[in-house]
């Protein structure tokens, strides 16, 4: 019976995502591209090898991380901020919640072109501002060190609402008996905090950490209407590269090993820090009687 | 029995009044023809194709699709309806870089049947360039087009003929504070940025792709370069050039802050329009070459080709003859200031009467360069692209960019060796 | 008290400053935009809005694309996803616990990664240009979480109130329909209102998947939107199409917001 309950959904996950790791790794064997006709060639691992020595592969796969890293970080920041608040009793709640969730119900690549506007040289008015108050201009999406951290702020506010919802379903489930029998203890705001709060929230912290750092990995539409990776393909991702390379270059083969690599890439990286955060929690509960 | 007779003939006079009925409709059947174009040629094409609608009532009906306005984007759109072997597209209207890799997926029909030799020599030199791959004829040319520089007429008697005068002219009206900028032209990394780049590095000599000779690394190029570098750093250009499309060029030297900008022919009209700050300033010339080397205008150019799994290619082609028409392309220019294909129009004296610029447009037309014919021409661009942005905006050095373009353009000729030319 | 109110006000100006900024955009004539700190007589204007209503296809056509896709695709979901989080939540064997696992480490899988296999799937089936077969990955790519978040609310239902009604001489079909769903109600919502938002927003499949233009979703048809005159950046018209095309999620929010969170406190991580 069960089987009979779970076998649709299984089928259809297995369509989606385990076929498309089969069919990548034969793709990776393999020469297809338009100059090999779209037929598929056996090229002896040529595609590996090619990826190794691709320099714009690495940057990419820095690229991206950075992204990632940076804009997960500043997410759970302030996350945890504003879920903080919007746990308290204020006045229309219900309002500010509705609007602080906003930024996270619209679709990527329509606010991505917002975004644009808003950094835009020298009219956008970021650019109006600093020249109204006689400064150089930034020129936001035409400096390599800069663009990065435009897309990175677009990000940082598409995605913190959804954050701050996870966190905030981790508070309401707090009891509030906790927090009363700790004050009845002479325990202050800021104990409270540290001794309650932060242990009982932090799986959801955890979670949406995990959760968004491999979505970060996989910035797409973001990038490709705000900055189309440049300049200088300084805010390139990995997802980007793959879809370049096939859909404007044609050679699918590349395109599905780059795509088989930085998932190779990601899921070690997450083997690993999974090992280190169970053994970092196990010293930690080990120190406590 | 006489039942069942009469219910047999009943049922044998629905199948001949159906199947009748049936031919019937064959013989009025309609194509359709399907037809995906930038939303900029879609809007100035409508009067034309309803007018074709009109005129082949009931035989053939166009259905324009208005796609992206720009040309990546289009090109992405294109290319995922052919990958997915579903292209609700009968007829592309193409860019002039896409040519080859298309031929060369096989996605287009060979135009020679329809097109022959006597039609093709009624079309300008410079725009039949580009509409061949292994000598098959794969696109038919809708707009002529190719970079231009724009000029203001009230700061400059005359436009810079060379690079050291463009940087001279400019600096002095930029000194006078005549104006904000001297010069603004495409520098995001995109594909416009491949397109100044040849147009620069052709007046400075030089050669992108020659045969299996790829010329990055030589003296002209390092020259061109530096030269576009150095109105960046003694800013005749902003640094936001780096960041500049077409649309932010024009939005520049529209609003007159600009003493010259590099764009392409449909600039002019929007430049002639009432809210233009430069109306009836502009005058029209080609890129600066260094002295006693040839000016050069990349060549842009969109033109019709028909997809190979389309199951009306007569009526395709159809549709192609009249959108390109003599009349068709008069009504354009004179509307919407696309520059014609057909050599008729650059002779007709009342024509040349009533615009300013049709020789000067005929004049560039002649000086048109092509980028590299290649199946891999994506990939080559890509990389100039890349580089070029990272030297104009300080990442690399013109030195370190060009010799590491020059290596990686290089492995891709070398990955697909033997399949060219 | 001060201090909270004014980290209030900059939490709401920092969702809000970017949304009201491209309110004023779409309002504003292109001049107006480009000096907005000199007179201009005429400052404001409708056209964006007029030229969005009258595009080929018109507007209206994405909305509703949009719509129908995020329907079905919320629909598919749980209707799969409902009877296997029940077998899931019902039965605590191995298997099932690394089913689990399994479906968490799918659910953060960066999905834009698959586009091209998924692209070769539509093509050797033809699906593309096809608003119900784009459903198929949608639905899939739900999957994961909706098992996930309905699992853990069913997890919270007793056996007792279950068992019960088996003696009664229910069926399983019975017993889902008249007294598992009715409770679940809330977290069926939440879950609901989150597939139908993933599949509002998605981009890259619908982006290699759809070709049409009739057929185009939201988002891409957004990205794609160009302006009618020829050479200057039509952002008054994407900002008038953002307005347009965020004011249905507005309302959705607006109106389910205390559903999205009771139902994520319920499910998020107890499973």
């Amino acid at each position: 019976m069960t089987l009979i309950l779970i076998l649709p959904a299984a089928l259809l996950i297995s369509l989606v995502f385990l076929f498309p790791l089969v069919h990548y790794l034969w793709l990776s064997s393999k020469a297809f591209s338009v100059m090999t006709g779209l037929v598929a060639i056996n090229n002896n691992g040529a595609n590996w090898i090619r990826l190794l020595n691709d320099q714009r592969f690495w940057q990419d796969i820095y690229q991206t991380t950075r992204f990632a890293i940076t804009s997960v970080s500043l997410e759970l920041l302030l996350a945890i901020i504003i879920a903080i608040i919007l746990d308290q009793r204020i006045k229309g709640r219900g309002l500010i919640r509705a609007i602080t969730l906003l930024p996270w119900a619209l679709p990527t690549a329509v606010m991505a072109l917002g975004w644009r506007w808003i950094f835009n040289s020298p009219y956008g008015p970021i650019e109006q501002i600093t020249s109204l108050l006689g400064l150089e201009p930034i020129n936001i999406l035409s400096t390599p060190e800069i663009t990065w951290m435009a897309t990175v702020i677009a990000d940082v506010w598409k995605t913190t609402p959804f954050i701050a919802l996870i966190i905030l379903a981790g508070l309401q489930s707090i009891p509030y008996d906790l927090y009363e029998a700790l004050r009845l203890e002479g325990g202050n705001q800021y104990s409270a905090f540290i001794k309650i709060t932060i242990p009982l929230i932090s799986p959801y912290i955890f979670l949406s950490l995990v959760f968004r750092l491999a979505q970060a990995f996989g910035v797409f539409d973001l990038i490709q209407v705000m900055t189309g990776g440049g300049p200088a393909s300084s805010t390139e991702s990995i997802a980007m590269y793959a879809y370049i390379n096939a859909m404007r270059f044609l050679d699918f083969g590349y395109s599905a090993t780059i795509m088989i690599g930085s998932f190779l890439l990601l899921s070690t990286s997450c083997f690993l820090a999974y090992l280190i955060i169970n053994q970092t929690k196990s010293l930690i509960s080990n120190q406590k009687p | 029995m006489y039942k069942k007779i009469s219910i047999s003939l009943a049922l044998g006079l629905i199948l001949i009044v159906t199947s009748l009925l049936a031919g019937f409709a064959s013989f009025l059947r309609v194509d359709h023809i399907n037809v995906l174009m930038p939303a900029p040629f879609a809007d100035s094409t409508t009067e034309i194709v309803e007018r074709f609608n009109k005129d082949f009532h009931g035989k053939i009906k166009v259905h324009v699709t208005r796609g992206p306005m720009e040309t990546e984007a289009m090109s992405d759109l294109a290319i995922s309806s052919l990958i997915l072997d579903n292209s609700p597209y009968d007829i592309i209207l193409m860019d002039v870089t896409w040519l080859a890799k298309y031929a060369e997926a096989g996605w287009l029909v060979d135009l020679n049947q329809w097109f022959n030799k006597e039609k093709t020599e009624e079309i300008v030199t410079g725009a039949m360039i580009g509409n061949y791959y292994k000598n098959n004829l794969f696109r038919w040319p809708f707009v002529a087009d190719m970079g231009l520089l724009y000029w203001r007429t009230d700061l400059m008697e005359r436009p810079p003929k060379t690079p050291n005068e463009l940087i001279e002219i400019t600096q002095i009206l930029q000194n006078r504070n005549k104006v904000k900028h001297g010069f603004v032209w495409q520098g995001r990394q995109y594909e416009g940025l491949s397109c100044v780049f040849l147009e620069v590095l052709k007046g400075f000599g030089g050669n992108w792709i020659n045969g299996n000779a790829i010329g990055l690394n030589l003296p002209e190029s390092k020259n061109a370069v530096s030269w576009l570098k150095e109105l960046i750093d003694k800013d005749i250009s902003p640094t936001s050039v780096t960041n500049f499309a077409e649309p932010e060029a024009l939005q520049v030297f529209k609003s007159g802050d600009s003493a010259l900008m590099r764009n392409w022919p449909y600039a002019w009209a929007e430049l002639q329009k009432e809210d233009s700050a430069v109306r009836g300033k502009v005058g029209i010339t080609t890129m600066v070459s260094l002295p006693g080397v040839k000016s050069s205008s990349t060549l842009g150019s969109w033109g019709f080709s028909i997809m190979e799994k389309s199951t009306q290619k007569d009526s395709s082609a159809k549709v192609i003859e009249y959108l390109t028409s003599v009349k068709s392309q008069e009504e354009l220019f004179l509307n919407f200031g696309y520059t014609p294909t057909n050599i008729k129009l650059f002779k007709d004296s009342e024509l040349i009467h009533q615009s300013e610029i049709i020789m000067d447009l005929y004049n560039a037309l002649n000086l048109t360069v092509s980028r590299p014919q290649l199946p891999l021409y994506a990939q080559f661009s890509d990389v100039i692209q890349r580089e070029l942005s990272a030297i104009l905006t300080d990442k690399k050095s013109v030195n370190e960019g060009l010799s590491l373009a020059q290596k990686n353009s290089e492995n891709i000729l070398s990955s697909s060796a033997g399949r060219f030319q | 008290m001060r201090r909270k109110s004014a980290l209030l006000t900059i939490i709401l100006m920092w969702s809000l400053l970017p949304l009201i900024f491209q309110l004023y955009t779409s309002l504003s004539t292109p001049e107006a935009l480009i000096r907005p700190f000199s007179s201009i007589s005429e400052r404001w204007t409708l056209e964006n809005y007029r030229q969005i209503l009258n595009l080929n296809p018109p507007f209206w056509v994405y909305l509703f694309n949009s719509t129908i896709l995020g329907l079905i695709t919320t629909f598919l979901t749980l209707i799969i996803s409902i009877p296997a989080s029940y077998a899931l939540a019902r039965s605590k064997t191995k298997t099932t616990e690394g089913i689990r696992l399994i479906l968490f480490g799918v659910a953060l899988f960066p999905y834009v990664l698959l586009f091209l296999s998924l692209l070769q799937i539509a093509r050797e089936f033809n699906l593309g240009n096809n608003l119900f077969a784009l459903s198929i990955p949608y639905t899939a790519l739900s999957l994961p979480l909706a098992i996930l978040l309905l699992s853990a609310a069913f997890k919270e239902i007793s056996t007792e109130l279950e068992e019960a009604s088996i003696l009664e001489g229910f069926n399983l079909f019975q017993r889902l329909k008249l007294i598992l769903l009715p409770i679940l109600w809330p977290a069926i919502a939440s879950t609901s209102i989150l597939v139908f938002i993933f599949s509002w927003n998605e981009f890259p499949i619908a982006l290699t998947w759809i070709s049409n233009s009739n057929l185009l979703t939201l988002p891409v048809a957004m990205a794609r939107i160009a302006g009618s005159s020829v050479y200057s950046i039509p952002y008054g018209l994407y900002a008038a199409a953002t307005v347009m095309g965020s004011v249905p999620l507005l309302i959705l929010v607006l109106i389910y917001q205390r559903k999205i969170v009771s139902g994520l406190t319920q499910g998020a991580i107890k499973g």
